[in-house]
């Protein structure tokens, strides 16, 4: 039950937060927050190997109708991430890095397809996805498929969730995994990326594979 | 062999893992958003008890949670001890803010702390915050309606 409490609130501390740091109302504690937010590793000289096997094939559905694989049809890099286009949780912390790494890379000259596969079929099905989606960015692309097809991806990936309850406001709220994972333009993991992460910092670790990509 | 096998289960169902470093983390699990993004304040006002609220809700919200070792690293938690996910379980939930010892295997990837804690052998609050930051932020503290 604490966990179907505390999670419907997160959009509001979501949101409250980005008011805080961005409007322009009495700021708190946090004024000048940017500038004191906790110092960020520094990258490695060399890309490891990945030490997790994970990642697969799979055979989906994407947002036009259209079937799409674990690879993308113009061999792009791809960010991949899975949750619901109406989530209001960690679902509104990744996919807008998502698209901002997108925009970032794009205007470097690395072309970088976020995608997001649905935990939902039913509440993310072909006609829902792509205006939902288009919302926070005309370059996603949505997957979705049958529940079979849509399990083979969760479990390539190892992803778990759970139905917590049904909120008036957002419809279904889950739990579900929370990392992004970035594939090269076949589909292969080449690493993850939390998606807590300042875009910047998100963005030139992405650089770092586009070599092996 | 029965060990083997606790400890695949454990690891499951996040994908196979090779083998890390064995360590054990002294530090407190901490809200990574609110610690990384600097919204909420300062690394310091975004630990201990003056953001339990904000962590519990960030947490359920599917934000990883790390922990903040004594180091000053931040290892972010893949899985700790029976909870499958990085955030949102009942184990993640129970720890927000605790300072705790963690045992379990590392992996680093892109200048990123990474761990698999297989059990935390040590568990309490002793960072009091909020004796010098109240509530961070106020609004996390909900209001009655009436």
């Amino acid at each position: 039950m604490i966990r179907c409490r505390i999670a419907s609130s997160l959009a509001a501390i979501v949101l409250a937060a980005s008011a805080l740091a961005h409007g322009d109302e009495k700021h708190g504690p946090s004024d000048g927050a940017a500038a004191t937010a906790a110092p960020l590793p520094q990258l490695p000289a060399a890309v490891s190997p990945l030490p997790w096997d994970v990642g697969g094939a799979f055979d989906l559905v994407d947002h036009t109708g259209a079937a799409r694989s674990e690879a993308d049809p113009q061999g792009r890099m791809q960010l991949l991430f899975f949750g619901y286009a109406s989530c209001p949780g960690i679902c509104s912390a990744a996919l807008p890095l998502m698209a901002e790494m997108a925009k970032d890379l794009a205007e470097g000259g690395v072309d970088v397809v976020p995608v997001m596969i649905t935990i939902d079929p039913k509440l993310d099905s072909v006609a829902t996805m792509g205006p939902a989606l288009a919302e926070i960015s005309p370059r996603f692309v949505g997957l979705t498929g049958t529940p079979e097809a849509l399990d083979v991806a969760y479990q390539a990936f190892g992803v778990e969730f759970e139905h917590l309850f049904d909120d008036p406001e957002h419809g279904p709220i889950y739990a579900h995994g929370s990392h992004i994972y970035l594939l090269d333009g076949a589909g292969k993991v080449l690493t993850l990326l939390p998606p807590v992460l300042p875009p910047e910092q998100a963005v030139a670790i992405a650089r770092r594979y586009v070599k092996e990509s | 062999m029965r060990a083997i096998a606790a400890l695949v289960a454990l690891l499951a169902p996040f994908p196979a893992l090779a083998a890390g470093e064995r360590v054990s983390i002294q530090g407190e699990v901490i809200d990574t958003w609110c610690y990384y993004s600097g919204v909420m304040g300062g690394p310091d006002a975004v630990v201990g008890t003056a953001h339990h609220t904000c962590a519990l809700w960030c947490s359920a919200g599917g934000i990883p949670v790390g922990i903040l070792g004594d180091d000053g690293q931040v290892y972010m938690v893949l899985k700790i001890e029976g909870d499958d996910g990085s955030a949102s379980g009942d184990t993640q939930l129970r720890l927000a803010s605790h300072q705790v010892t963690a045992d379990g295997m590392l992996y680093e990837r892109d200048g990123l702390k990474y761990i698999v804690v297989e059990k935390v052998v040590s568990d309490g609050i002793t960072n009091l915050s909020h004796e010098d930051y109240d509530v961070i932020p106020p609004f996390a503290i909900p209001k009655p309606k009436n």
